[in-house]
């Protein structure tokens, strides 16, 4: 069960019939709970076509794909009697700008539009938006208010909180922390890592910041020119040498434990990653 | 929505291609107007003779023009089926009693089921199509005796197949000539032509520069807002809206969750770009210089008087003729 690629490539038809091959060759595999991905790589490098695959939005043009028991390829799209929804209550996708999908007069009547598509009853999924909208960060008073009269990160934080009252088994974010401030990004992160913990829900975020990699990912992915070139282990991806070919740079605290390390001629017993992390080696070390 | 081939340029070479977009806006109102003086089946054929010319010269794939002519294919049918049963004028040609009867209606009523339930699997739908128009109509042409509690008759006049006829071919030469226009014309090209021909308009203060520029900008935005369009469709999507089925009244809930972001992009979109021109100093109405000048040539003098000549004698043909 889960999400299983099997050497999946996706050509997008150009005007001249030349195609262009947004992903190529894609082997992965991902459980259908307990996961928090990280996936990263250039702009261009195909990151939301990957993604867009893993609720079925894009069907592969090559190879083959299984989504919770249900196989799809490219002949997937002629037969009408295999339905794709019930894969997208499944898989929830939180698209990189919100305008594409607030449409609503209230923001309630967007946050239950989705969960009201898949079958949820209008009670049921009122109550799930009140929940919501306090989980990602704004309070009920929003739920009147016109989705069009938010400032973008409020509008970000409404999109998501659509997807979350889907409650889908496994979240994917394309660039969920853009156009947000500091706080507000740390906060939200630490929204997405507690669905995760406490749900036990598979999270897959895309994302261009090596903190929230280094800090939250128990597993990365990266993207290069259409072809998944990592997958693994964040920690080990960061000591790799051939990081800078990939344009990613290295995470603020592994820089600078691993400075503290030559500079002061210490050893961290586990390498930190993050802030807190970092304290508490210190505070070790100097005892 | 991405097979739209109206008014989509083709990069390639050849004459049309060096022609200067002035000339060829202008010869394409002309040869319009010449197709619509001749009324004289030979001078037609003539016409269509031309064109064939030119699109061998110009070395433009047929296919292509085809392409742009598919779209008009139901418009034809029923302009033609429209003269057939409804103009009486001139000599009968072909007249023939239809019987209706239990027994035929009901052959009839099968026959345009069995029509609608094969015809995705049929790869020459017109065809398949006229076939079945020919069927129903034999079919009601058998006389089954006791039954028959109507008669009609299908009667074909010679006007009613010469109008046909002759609104079909107009259709072709029109559509025809204004695919090959956009194929072998850039949109900036086709703009800057359309702002210079318009400009004796200028005269009774109609500001062509400005619609020459809402036109342009109006073809720039045509690709960027599809792919809007469907990037909000895959978002919706993903929130459970099912584009391909549903009720009637899902179906307006989903055109709905598709129109309001579009609008509301589009507004966003058309604001920044105004920003973004003003942000470059342009200002409505005041004179600018261009990048890309047009050039005349000998060739456009050339086809121009050609086009020219063809208007005039197809007017003198049939005025003094």
């Amino acid at each position: 069960m889960g999400i299983k690629f099997e050497r999946v490539s996706y050509q997008y038809q150009g005007i001249d019939q030349r195609g262009y091959l947004a992903i190529g060759d894609i082997n992965l595999s991902i459980n259908a709970a307990g996961e928090f991905i990280t996936l990263i790589g250039e702009t261009g490098s195909g990151k939301s076509t990957l993604v867009q695959h893993m609720n079925a939005l894009l069907l592969p043009t090559e190879g083959r794909m299984k989504l919770f028991g249900l196989t799809i390829d490219k002949n997937t799209k002629k037969n009408k009697k295999i339905k794709l929804n019930p894969i997208r209550k499944k898989v929830g996708l939180v698209f990189q700008f919100p305008e594409y999908q607030l449409f609503e007069e209230t923001v309630l009547k967007d946050i239950i539009f989705g969960p009201k598509n898949f079958g949820v009853s209008e009670e049921e999924a009122i109550k799930r938006a009140k929940k919501m909208i306090e989980v990602v960060g704004l309070d009920e008073s929003y739920l009147s208010r016109s989705p069009f009269n938010l400032s973008g990160g409020e509008k970000k934080r409404v999109s998501i909180a659509g997807i979350l009252a889907m409650e889908p088994d496994v979240l994917i974010l394309d660039e969920p922390t853009s156009g947000l401030d500091p706080m507000g990004r740390n906060a939200l992160l630490e929204v997405f890592y507690d669905i995760h913990k406490t749900l036990n829900k598979t999270v897959i975020i895309i994302t261009h910041d090596m903190n929230t990699v280094y800090e939250y990912a128990q597993r990365a992915l990266v993207m290069r020119e259409g072809v998944l070139v990592y997958d693994g282990d964040p920690l080990q991806l960061f000591s790799k040498k051939n990081i800078d070919n990939w344009n990613l740079e290295t995470p603020d605290i592994l820089a600078l434990s691993k400075a503290m390390e030559t500079k002061f001629d210490i050893t961290f017993s586990t390498p930190p990653r993050s802030r807190k992390a970092l304290f508490t080696e210190i505070k070790e070390v100097l005892k | 929505m991405k097979n739209i081939v109206i008014g989509r340029y083709v990069p390639g070479k050849g004459f049309l291609y060096d022609l200067d977009p002035r000339t060829k806006l202008i010869a394409l109102l002309v040869l319009m107007a010449a197709t619509f003086i001749i009324d004289e089946l030979i001078h037609m054929a003539a016409a269509i003779l031309l064109i064939g010319v030119i699109l061998v010269i110009g070395r433009i794939s047929v296919k292509r023009v085809y392409l742009g002519l598919r779209p008009l294919l139901f418009l034809l049918i029923f302009t033609f089926a429209f003269q057939i049963l409804f103009n009486t004028q001139g000599d009968l040609l072909f007249e023939t009693p239809l019987y209706y009867s239990p027994i035929t209606l009901g052959l009839v009523v099968v026959i345009v089921l069995i029509w609608g339930f094969t015809k995705r699997f049929i790869k020459f739908k017109l065809l398949y199509f006229l076939a079945t128009v020919f069927l129903s109509l034999f079919v009601l042409n058998t006389f089954t005796e006791p039954l028959v509690f109507a008669t009609g008759t299908f009667s074909i006049y010679e006007d009613a197949l010469e109008m046909a006829l002759f609104i079909m071919l107009r259709l072709i030469i029109i559509v025809t000539l204004s695919t090959i226009l956009t194929i072998t014309t850039k949109p900036t090209d086709l703009n800057l032509g359309l702002e210079s021909v318009l400009k004796p308009l200028k005269v009774i203060r109609v500001n062509t520069e400005e619609i020459a520029m809402i036109i342009s900008i109006a073809l720039r935005y045509i690709p960027t807002l599809l792919d809007e369009a469907n990037k909000i469709m895959l978002a919706q999507a993903s929130r459970g809206v099912d584009f391909q089925e549903g009720k009637l009244k899902e179906k307006v809930m989903q055109i709905v969750s598709l129109l309001v972001p579009m609008f509301i992009i589009s507004f966003k979109r058309s604001d920044e770009l105004a920003n973004a021109m003003e942000a470059r100093s342009f200002i409505p109405g005041h004179p600018r210089t261009r990048l890309h000048l047009l050039t005349w040539k000998t060739l456009d003098t050339v086809v121009l008087v050609v086009s020219l000549t063809l208007l005039i004698s197809s007017i003198s043909i049939r005025v003094f003729l």
